[in-house]
Order: structure tokens, then sequence, then C-alpha cells
């Protein structure tokens, strides 16, 4: 596994505290998981992911991840309403691993309340929660 | 990882139950998950058990992998259950030793897959108790002796903590397993360490076996506790 200052963690996205990683566009935020995420998951077999047209809260589990032999549920960062999902990932799962915040993204959601991503953590703070 | 850290990662419970019907098991399994993951429950937890006799399907399902009809099924008695671990179908059943580990892995930096691989370590460690020697498959995870497979593993991981685990045949028939292609490979032949000639095999043996491993393995002090004595622990229901 990667050392923490082997991980790209970019520093334009917000990260949460169960490793999903969050960027703002216009009208609406991208989600994904972070390198050190997919890195402790290992290669991914499997994303289950949430219908577009749910409504979700913060912490709500929007799907799963499923690498070998081990199922991991995924949480929203923020709450909102799904208007994306990668449907990528169905054919090819473990873009998850090779491009993490690039075609490895998850969902989209139309934020409920901006002030939630204002909470999370930016790469500093993520970093510090990982030990570094 | 810090020191306080590693010195909370040493202690683990051990709580050892008798045959316990799955779906029993799997609500208490959700109980301790969420009972470790708010910090009511403030150590690791292992469970070792038996299951009656019953077929699971994991997350992705595993149903195309049923080779026998739903109705052989209900006359044999055994279920097909849903759960949401990794992996295809399975079956478990009497003398099976079912252990699911509720281990903080956020806290003790240990990787998905290193949990994994470490349960594999576990199992070939127990299988060499008994005379049994088993080792790891290239392309399948769990353990495996002379090209049959011995140990199965499927978990599941919530907010860090991790559920579900791993199955060890000790002693019992294997014939369900003919049912169905198991974790959905063809032409797959289970075994069990009674089948491969294991010497003075049985369940309690193959509990305190496979209990010394895991201890060694994933480096914890196990503490043998019963369900009504855990702190903070809601009665059931």
């Amino acid at each position: 596994m990667k050392e923490i200052n082997e991980l790209n963690l970019p520093e334009d996205l917000r990260y949460a505290d169960d490793h999903e990683w969050l960027r703002p566009l216009e009208t609406a935020a991208r989600i994904g998981i972070s390198d050190y995420a997919q890195d402790q998951l290992g290669d991914i077999v499997y994303v289950e992911l949430p219908a577009v047209g749910r409504q979700l809260a913060k912490g709500e589990e929007f799907g799963t991840v499923e690498s070998v032999k081990a199922v991991s549920s995924l949480y929203m960062p923020v709450g909102g309403e799904v208007t994306a999902v990668n449907e990528q990932l169905a054919e090819a799962p473990e873009l998850v691993n090779t491009d993490p915040y690039g075609q490895g993204w998850m969902i989209e959601v139309k934020v409920a309340d901006p002030a939630e991503v204002d909470a999370l953590m930016d790469r500093a703070a993520y970093l510090k929660a990982l030990g570094g | 990882m810090d020191s306080a850290g590693a010195e909370r990662r040493k202690r683990c419970l051990l709580i050892d139950l008798p045959l316990t019907p799955y779906a029993e098991a799997l609500d208490l399994q959700h109980r301790l998950v969420d009972a470790r993951s708010d910090g009511r429950l403030d150590t690791d937890a292992v469970l070792m058990l038996e299951h009656p006799p019953v077929f699971t399907l994991g997350r992705r399902g595993g149903l195309d992998d049923l080779i026998v009809s739903r109705e052989r099924l209900v006359q044999e008695g055994i279920e097909v259950l849903p759960a949401e671990r990794g992996g295809l179908i399975t079956y478990h059943g009497p003398g099976q030793l079912v252990v699911y580990p509720v281990l903080d892995l956020k806290r003790s930096g240990l990787g998905v897959q290193e949990l994994v691989a470490a349960l594999e370590t576990v199992m070939i460690g127990t299988a060499a108790d008994f005379g049994v020697a088993a080792g790891r498959d290239g392309r399948n995870r769990g353990v495996w002796t002379g090209g049959k497979k011995l140990g199965s593993i499927g978990l599941a991981v919530r907010h860090g903590v991790s559920f579900h685990g791993l199955a060890l045949n000790v002693d019992l028939d294997l014939t369900p397993f003919s049912w169905i292609h198991p974790c959905g490979l063809a032409g797959v032949a289970m075994t069990s360490l009674a089948a491969e000639g294991a010497t003075a095999v049985s369940l309690d043996a193959a509990r305190r076996s496979l209990a010394a491993h895991f201890a060694l393995t994933l480096g914890f002090d196990l503490t043998p506790a019963s369900l009504d004595a855990l702190p903070g622990w809601p009665a059931a229901p």
C-alpha cells in the first residue's frame, strides 16, 4: 500500500471522513473516493451506484464498491439529489483504482445545502486526518 | 499510526457462540458494527460460530450459480438468503467454523485486502495444526489444498468497520456444495479438514486453533467475552 506522502490528493477537492471526495461543479457536485480509499480497498471488481433522481442525505449510503472478496459501503459527503451516475463503472470498475479523480468518478448530486460542502475537509485537513 | 492506536488494537473480544441461525448472526453483526463505529463498543470483537444449513448470496448475487432447483432446496429445508458480503454464492452448515471479525480498520490502519490476506494466513495456520498442508491460489482468494477449496472469505465494511468474514470447512457433509458453483467457480471441488485426513479434528479443537492463529496473525490479545457482558452493549430489541 502507498505511504501517505505517495498519495495523490488534489488541492481543488473537498474530502469527507469516509474518504469520499467532492468536486464543486457549476450547478452540481461530483463525488468519488480518494486515492487513499482505492489503495486501501485493492482491485475493485464491482461498483453499485444509486438511481438518478434519488434524494439522499449527508451520511446516507449511496452505493458500494466490491474489491476482491470485500464489499465496502459508500457514504454521501453532502445531501442532495443524484443527477448523474458514472455508467462506465459498470463495465470498467477498475477505473476507480486507476483514475479515482477522473474517469473513476461515481455520482453527481445537486447539493441541497452549500454549508455542507464548506464543512468538508480541504487537502491539508484530510492529510492530517490520515495521520500525515 | 500513533501509539495509542496501536495499543487499542491489541485487545479484541472473542465471542464464542453455539449453532446460530444466519439471520440472527447477521442482525448481531449489524448491531456490533453500529456500536463499534459510533464508539459504544470500544474494542474490536470476533465472533466464532456454526450455522444451520443455509446458502447465502454475495452482494452481486450468485443465484445463477445455484445448479439445483429452488424446490429441491425447499425439500431439503435449506434457505437461500441474501448477504451484503463480497463474493458470490456459498454454503454454511454444521461442522464448518465461521468467524466474523468486527474490527475498526480505520483505527488499526489495516487495509481491507490486508485483512483478507490475514484471514487466509489464519486458516492456513489452523489447517497446519491438524496436519493439512493448505495454501493460497494465485487466481482465487480463499484457502486451498490439493486443488480443492478448504476455506472461503467474504467481507463487508461499513464506516471502516469490518464484518462477515471466513468459513473454514472442518468436518461437515460437503454434499450441498455440489448443488452450487461455490463463489461462482464452476468445477471447484470443496473439501474439509476431516476429508483431508486431519488428525484429531473437532470443532472445539478447530475453534481453539483458529483463535490462536487469529491472535498471532493480527497481533491481538483475545479476551473471551459473552454478549451480555459487553460494555455499552444494548440488550436485543
